[in-house]
């Protein structure tokens, strides 16, 4: 039985969390852009620069942030920082970007570094809204979502450090994660043996499992901020 | 409350579901940035006077009705159903925010608190729980709006008294005209309000600049904005855009308010006509020497309170700034300023409650701002900001004298 759930959670889940993450942001954005606009404009001031600079100064510097909290802009910057480059290096366990190699590096980007630092900056949201003010507005999808992040990137770390393993034949090779990603971009799934006879199996679908939930909630939480972002700098200066 | 009226409640939040409404409503992360930035929270410090402490009240209530997670899994996002406690709830955040969007200033994804709030107000005004008083003024003004031929002729009287004001000032020989209204083709459109100080000083600014001038048979506020009901918001707002367009003015020139200013500059839409702030057209006047004024004639320390609406909410900051620069020999500048100014804490329509004691508490940051400064004369241009700068002055027994940036202008205006 347990097979079948790993399996499970390695193939449709995936289909089905990715399906949800981009329906879901597009139907977020349709509901936005068929509501009906505002005939004024909210607007503030003084609007130093031109306005798609501005939005994307605001939006990826969060410049309010580190006016107010140097330590909370640190972690911001971080984490985020942190998940961009996860995900450079998660395409190439897909397959082999030269772009992405324009400095050299093996794979998985950061030597385990980069999972490192989005797992403490995670773990400083989650132990800050334990205190006050913040334990005051925090609501349960707040740590909930904090939980969920901490245990995808605690397994997903876990897979890569197990790449140290090697010489004991622990690790998954980057052939077998490229062998069975790029099986599922390709919608031909495949599920290799180096992957599902390794003594981390049960990890990685506990890495991929939270993942997905991570994807499905994506849309329907209060991490369509990464998305609404924009958007709603765009207002502030218009 | 029963199932009837919570539907009702329901649609009245669904039309209010705008484009901007939508994305601010799923945007907060709850981070908590915003959460010291009000000037009510710093003078009472209780979680319902943060701005994410108001905005969470009526978020819960969106996500119960309006998210698949509320309605499903309610704990998730902590969703709250309609009821009676929830409407005071409501009606504390609401009526406990002026409106300034200082919280706005700091929030990291730039979320209007008071847009979001707005929601709250109508629910407020649909379940006749928003405060008498704010109705009552909207609905006289919808009243006036309806009926203004009767209101012309007694009007026309008040304003035919003031016209001495102006002759006495400019020590002309006769007070025929000086307050004109009515006038087709005029360049200007003055929308002033129903106190005499906020049509004589400009009614002195326009007549020293020789200009082609009429005087609104409307006041500039808008009650409406601030009960919080936007169909008669409108309407009063289109009150005066359809004189200024019956007139065939040129630039509509609003008195000494920020939020009637804002209202006409930005959210009614584009008009056939320029919209100007009286402080923007004084300081016009100045720079092109259409006016004479005493160049630092005034030698005390003197401040400047950024009303929220004129400042960060519409930009006007450097106008008001050049003027008392010219007409003080000591001008000092409040800190944090601008766009960051603490907010006085009498917006919102506030002022017009009886609730002077919050007032006053919630009034305390704009006080240790003025008593830093060491100001003896804190100027400000919106009617708003005066009234609450002398509830502020009474309430923590202040030596400063409080003063329109148009009675500063008046009073030291050369004659010639």
């Amino acid at each position: 039985m347990w097979e079948s759930i790993y399996a499970f959670v390695m193939v449709p889940m995936v289909y089905i969390a990715f399906g949800v993450f981009v329906l879901g942001i597009l139907y977020k954005l349709y509901v936005v852009l068929s509501s009906p606009p505002i005939k004024g404009t909210l607007g503030m001031f003084p609007q130093t620069l031109p306005r798609p600079i501005g939005v994307l100064r605001d939006s990826l510097l969060v410049p309010t942030a580190y006016m107010k909290d140097k330590v909370f802009w640190f972690f911001i910057i971080v984490f985020h920082a942190a998940f961009l480059l996860l995900f450079l290096g998660h395409l190439e366990l897909i397959q082999e970007f030269s772009i992405i190699q324009i400095i050299p590096h093996e794979i998985f980007l950061g030597k385990g570094f980069v999972g490192i630092a989005l797992i403490v900056s995670t773990l400083y949201f989650l132990f800050r809204r334990f205190r006050p003010p913040y334990s005051l507005i925090s609501v349960p999808e707040d740590y909930m979502i904090l939980l969920i992040l901490f245990l995808t990137m605690i397994f997903g770390s876990h897979m890569s450090m197990a790449a140290a393993y090697g010489v004991m034949g622990f690790d998954v090779s980057v052939a077998d994660y490229r062998t069975y990603l790029s099986s599922l971009v390709a919608f031909r799934p495949v599920l290799p043996a180096g992957i599902t006879y390794s003594p981390h199996y049960v990890i990685l679908v506990l890495h991929i499992f939270f993942a997905n939930l991570f994807l499905i909630l994506f849309p329907f939480s209060k991490m369509i901020h990464s998305v609404f972002t924009f958007i709603a700098h765009n207002t502030k200066r218009k | 409350m029963d199932k009837q009226k919570i539907e009702e409640l329901k649609k009245l939040i669904r039309s209010r579901l705008n484009r901007p409404m939508r994305y601010y409503l799923d945007l907060c992360t709850r981070c908590g940035l915003c959460y010291d930035t009000c000037h009510v929270y710093q003078g009472i410090p209780k979680r319902e006077y943060s701005p994410v402490g108001r905005a969470e009240v009526v978020r819960k209530v969106y996500k119960k009705y309006f998210r698949p997670t509320g309605k499903l899994f309610p704990y998730w996002g902590d969703a709250k159903e309609l009821d009676d406690t929830v409407m005071e709830e409501l009606y504390e955040a609401a009526f406990s925010c002026t409106g300034c969007r200082r919280c706005m200033a700091f929030c990291p994804f730039g979320i209007d608190m008071p847009h979001i709030l707005s929601i709250a107000k109508v629910l407020l005004i649909a379940n006749e729980t928003a405060p008498e008083e704010l109705v009552m003024l909207t609905d006289a003004a919808v009243e006036k709006g309806e009926s203004i031929e009767m209101f012309k002729e007694g009007f026309m009287d008040v304003v035919k008294d003031l016209q001495k004001n102006v002759q006495e000032k400019l020590n002309l020989p006769s007070d025929e005209g000086l307050i004109p209204m009515d006038k087709k083709g005029a360049n200007i459109l003055y929308v002033g309000l129903s106190g005499a100080h906020s049509i004589v000083n400009p009614a002195i600014i326009f007549n020293a600049a020789k200009e082609d001038w009429t005087l609104s048979f409307f006041e500039g506020v808008n009650f409406g904005a601030f009960a919080g009901d936007p169909e008669k918001m409108d309407f009063i707002a289109m009150r005066i855009i359809n004189e200024a367009i019956e007139l065939g003015v040129n630039e509509v020139v609003v008195v000494e308010c920020g939020t009637a200013y804002r209202i006409m500059k930005f959210l009614m839409g584009k008009q056939p006509f320029k919209v100007s702030s009286i402080v923007e057209v004084a300081h016009r006047y100045i720079k092109e020497g259409r006016i004479k004024v005493k160049e630092g004639a005034i030698t005390e320390p003197v401040t400047y309170h950024d009303p929220c609406q004129l400042g960060r909410n519409v930009g006007v900051f450097e106008e008001p700034r050049e003027i008392l620069e010219m007409l003080c020999t000591n001008y000092v500048e409040m800190s944090p300023t601008r766009e960051y100014n603490w907010c006085c804490g009498g917006g919102g329509g506030l002022v017009a409650l009886d609730n002077e004691e919050f007032r006053i508490k919630s009034g305390k940051p704009k006080k240790d701002q003025i008593v830093a400064t060491g100001a003896k004369i804190v100027a400000s241009a919106c009617e708003n900001c005066v009234m609450q700068l002398g509830t502020i002055q009474a309430g923590y027994n202040l030596d400063i004298e409080v003063k329109y940036i148009t009675e500063l202008v008046t009073e030291n205006l050369i004659v010639e």
